[in-house]
């Protein structure tokens, strides 16, 4: 039962062929040069491993990679411990508040976590306010560079990973399940170890998954915090652009390390995981317990603790934006000159931000949908191969994908370097797996049957894709345009190999703002990517809501 | 106005044959049904014919007009689905246009058109409506409806009742076997209902494995099962073996145990036969009460009884273990027990004999 028209339709193909073409030029090709760059030697011609023997026998390159995987560790089991006393209290306890905390909780996953680490400089940095006002009260506190720092802004920018599939998970336990646990004999306690505690595991190591590719992927964030910490996706970068004029083959080295620990992450994924799916299929959800008022009131504190700490970054960057800066030195006095020294400069980074961003969301809908469509409703092995390559771009990192385009595109029969579409093509590949996977989840909402309904009335299954299953989907997608374009316009490991002079975004404003000695202008444009962030998805979850309230 | 010939068509998923070298002639303007079990091809057989499955070999004529290599939107064959699939972002009327709108018909026809449907299914009125707020039977209509307006040359149902209640269910089944008297149109239905397929079919297939069991009208088929697996699946009966002890004319004398059956039917001396005797055909004897001319008695001990209000339902112990179920209306268990042996009598041309291999 799995085709849902005869193979003697060409629209699966068409999709089929279309997306295979676009990611083999724009994914896989960008790619091999990287690997190819790595295994080349200095005259272009050779095979060579000696790439890879200077870069690992270098002491410094290793320790990128030692730094990196630590760091992917630390911060996931950090992520981890506070992320499912959270879930659990939001799955299982009465906290008040709970629908604005839930809201709350999912917002460090839209808002850069640049920006997060960036806020943590200002505050906490060597100058920063906090750390000044620490020592002045005779607290000795240097900074927060480094392991802390970057475990830190990790943990608390990416806690929703671990946090909303394990509530997901304490919700789909059966209650009876856990009933039948102590109706056995076994105490409460010892049931939620040996019964609940196995069900949520697949779900809590799922999150941290995520923690850990996002992590080992990051190039924002170490790059504010590392400081003279070696990490892999920043030297990649220095690498590639550097002053003396650029290293692919060592960059492209570095690229392949970062490649195989995100994929071999994910084949823990797929072969681990995948076998330990205990799904209950909850009939009854479980209800809220009894607790006593002190664990009620503890619980309370630490939900709403973890979700406010995690904003505080945010809110503080905001604030600093709107104060004087003179120099380097901030006043306190309330001024909107950051802004006006924002603009001055000049508003075409905004624009940028805002007109390519939604290039790429829409073409990432574009070919995200069709191919999610292909992959759940036409499986076959072409699919199946397909459904592998558009997850690829899950595990490369924004600034190997970035170095393989140029290397791609720099010369030859397509030149696409020094021009926005580079731009646009890079967040579109990034942004596929999740199109994908998120069509793919609307379209397991949707009974296969009412599309062979329309075929069955004499709608060909092209039309009847735009004429019923987009309209079906297009909530969903909607959802999906919007959190890919926020994704997108805070983007800034590929952007940041990629721009070129006039094609600057808001987040190469910052990034430069970092680099030099503007504090005001870098909160103003983080500020104004906050803004960007936040209100499109205010809006669309209204939206949304309502629309699905419509539709009840 | 379509025949359907179905001609050695087979449907194979990797190495299992869900479908199984099946050859099948639909009449025109038939109720024709596949029966059987999950599992044994019925649903890809009709999926076939739909074009939603493809064929591995064989071919699908309507009429003299080969239909299988056509697309599925080409064939022009109107089907319900079981989970109704009625569109969620279209009203009742956009519903039913649906298939219309594909057709290009002119708008003032369409409406025309569609009314006329929906009041075929006593749905009139219902155009503005909202799929969420109609009952599951309002959107079965729907559904029957939508297929109807596009005047498809094939009605395919796929357990279009399983998802309604019981009594909707009988309700159901007699408007849509109405409906395609009234129209006159073929019509395949899909079911693992037997009492459903008995009810409303012209002819039935019982399916099983991908194979067809037996295709007769309901009566032949319940009266006389070619396998044991069709007695087994149409309604309940007794399947006993024994061995051939003689022959008396017509009829075979069948060794059961201590008890001996007759049955009308073919067999040699000593050859060992499964024969099948329905519960309702067995008659019990008041004490002293003689059985009508040419029927069988057996004089057996009670072995079970149950009592389930208008019926009561017994076994016979027939020996070697073996019982024979008893259906008889309007008898109380206590009055059974208080009798000691039973006598049964039955009529041996009501018994079907199968010769084993």
């Amino acid at each position: 039962m799995t085709a849902l028209v005869s193979r003697r339709d060409t629209f699966p193909l068409t999709i089929t062929v279309l997306a295979f073409a676009f990611l083999g030029l724009f994914l896989l090709y960008p790619l091999l040069n990287v690997f190819s760059a790595s295994f080349i030697d200095r005259s272009g011609t050779h095979f060579t491993l000696a790439n890879y023997a200077r870069m690992l026998s270098n002491s410094f390159y290793l320790g990128s990679l030692y730094n990196s995987l630590l760091l992917g560790v630390l911060s996931t089991l950090v992520t981890i411990v506070i992320g499912v006393p959270l879930a659990f209290c939001l799955a299982r306890l009465p906290i008040p508040g709970k629908s604005a905390l839930l809201a709350l909780a999912a917002l460090p996953l839209v808002l850069p976590s640049f920006i997060a680490a960036y806020s943590l400089v200002l505050l906490l940095g060597r100058a920063g306010i906090v750390s000044r006002f620490l020592r002045d009260i005779g607290i000795p506190f240097t900074s927060i560079y480094g392991m802390t720092g970057l475990t830190v802004t990790f943990a608390l920018t990416l806690f929703p990973f671990v946090v909303f599939p394990t509530l997901a998970a304490f919700k789909a336990v059966d209650i009876s399940v856990e009933e039948a646990g102590q109706n056995l004999g076994s105490s409460r306690w010892r049931t939620f170890w040996t019964v609940t505690v196995p069900i949520v595991m697949p779900a809590v190591l799922a999150g941290g998954l995520l923690v850990f590719i996002d992590v080992i992927e990051s190039f924002g964030v170490p790059f504010v915090l590392a400081e003279d910490k070696p990490i892999l996706a920043v030297e990649a970068y220095k690498l590639f652009v550097g002053e003396t004029g650029g290293n692919p083959a060592s960059a492209g080295v570095l690229g392949v390390l970062l490649i195989i620990c995100t994929a071999a992450a994910l084949l823990v994924q797929r072969y681990y995981l995948g076998r330990r799916r205990f799904s209950t299929a909850a009939r009854r959800t479980p209800p809220e317990l009894v607790v006593a008022p002190w664990l009620r009131r503890l619980a309370a504190t630490y939900s709403w603790g973890i979700v406010l700490i995690a904003l505080i970054p945010f809110f503080a960057v905001i604030v600093i934006s709107f104060m004087e800066f003179r120099g380097p030195v901030m006043h306190p006095n309330l001024s909107l000159n950051n802004f006006r020294d924002l603009l001055n400069q000049s508003s075409r980074p905004l624009v940028n931000t805002l007109v390519l961003s939604t290039a790429a969301a829409v073409l990432a809908a574009l070919i995200g949908v069709p191919i999610g469509y292909a992959i759940t409703r036409f499986r076959s092995k072409a699919s199946d191969l397909l459904d592998v390559i558009a997850m690829t771009p899950f595990a490369v990192a924004g600034t190997v994908l970035a170095i393989g385009l140029v290397i791609s595109f720099n010369s030859g029969w397509l030149v696409l370097t020094g021009g926005w579409l580079i731009l646009v093509l890079a967040w579109t590949v990034r942004k596929i797996p999740f199109n994908v996977r998120a069509s793919a989840a609307i379209l397991h909402q949707i009974d296969p049957s009412l599309e062979e309904a329309s075929i069955n009335l004499g709608v060909s299954p092209l039309m009847t894709f735009i004429r019923l299953t987009v309209p079906l989907m297009m909530g969903g997608v909607i959802g999906g345009i919007v959190l890919t374009w926020v994704t997108v316009a805070s983007e800034l490991s590929s952007t940041v190999v990629l721009y070129s002079g006039p094609w600057a975004t808001m987040t190469i404003v910052m990034f430069q703002a970092l680099e030099g000695t503007g504090a005001g202008i870098a909160s103003a444009a983080a500020t104004v990517l906050i803004a960007v962030t936040v209100l499109p998805v205010a809006l669309v979850y209204r939206l949304l809501r309502r629309h699905e309230l419509g539709m009840m | 106005m379509t025949a359907i010939t179905i001609d050695h068509v087979s449907r194979s998923f990797g190495t299992v044959r869900a479908v199984d070298d099946v050859s099948l002639e639909i009449r025109d303007g038939e109720f024709f049904t596949l029966l059987g079990p999950s599992g044994c091809g019925k649903t890809t057989l009709l999926r076939t014919i739909a074009g939603f499955a493809d064929l591995t070999a064989g071919q699908i004529r309507f009429g003299d007009r080969r239909i299988d290599t056509l697309p599925p939107h080409r064939r022009n064959t109107g089907m319900v689905f079981q989970n109704y699939a009625i569109f969620p972002n279209l009203t009742v009327g956009g519903n039913v246009a649906y298939g219309l709108k594909a057709r290009s018909v002119p708008d003032g026809q369409m409406r025309e058109r569609v009314s006329r449907a929906l009041k075929l299914v006593h749905l009139d009125g219902y155009t503005e409506r909202w799929p969420h707020q109609l009952s599951g039977g309002q959107l079965q209509r729907v559904a029957i409806a939508r297929c109807l307006v596009i005047e498809p040359e094939v009605l395919l149902l796929d357990e279009p009742l399983s998802n309604l209640d019981a009594k909707l269910r009988v309700e159901m089944r007699a408007e849509i076997r109405q409906l395609q008297q009234q129209l006159k149109i073929t019509a395949i239905y899909v079911t693992h209902d037997q009492e459903e397929a008995l009810a409303m079919s012209d002819r039935i297939a019982v399916m099983r494995s991908g194979r067809l069991e037996q295709v007769a009208s309901p009566q032949a088929i319940y009266r006389a099962p070619a396998t044991p697996f069709v007695a087994e699946f149409m309604g309940t009966t007794n399947l006993l073996s024994g061995t051939i002890a003689g022959r008396d004319g017509e009829t075979l004398r069948i060794q059961v145990g201590q008890q001996e059956f007759r049955a009308h039917g073919d067999g040699r001396q000593g050859e060992t036969v499964t024969f099948s005797l329905r519960p309702e055909t067995v008659r019990l004897l008041a004490p002293g009460e003689s059985a009508p001319a040419g029927w069988s008695v057996l004089h057996t001990d009670l072995a079970h009884v149950e009592f389930l209000g208008a019926i009561t339902r017994l076994d016979l112990a027939v020996g070697n273990g073996a019982t024979l179920r008893v259906a008889s209306l309007d008898v109380l268990p206590d009055e059974l027990k208080a009798r000691g042996r039973i006598s049964a009598a039955y009529d041996p041309r009501r018994v079907t004999v199968f010769r084993n291999g």
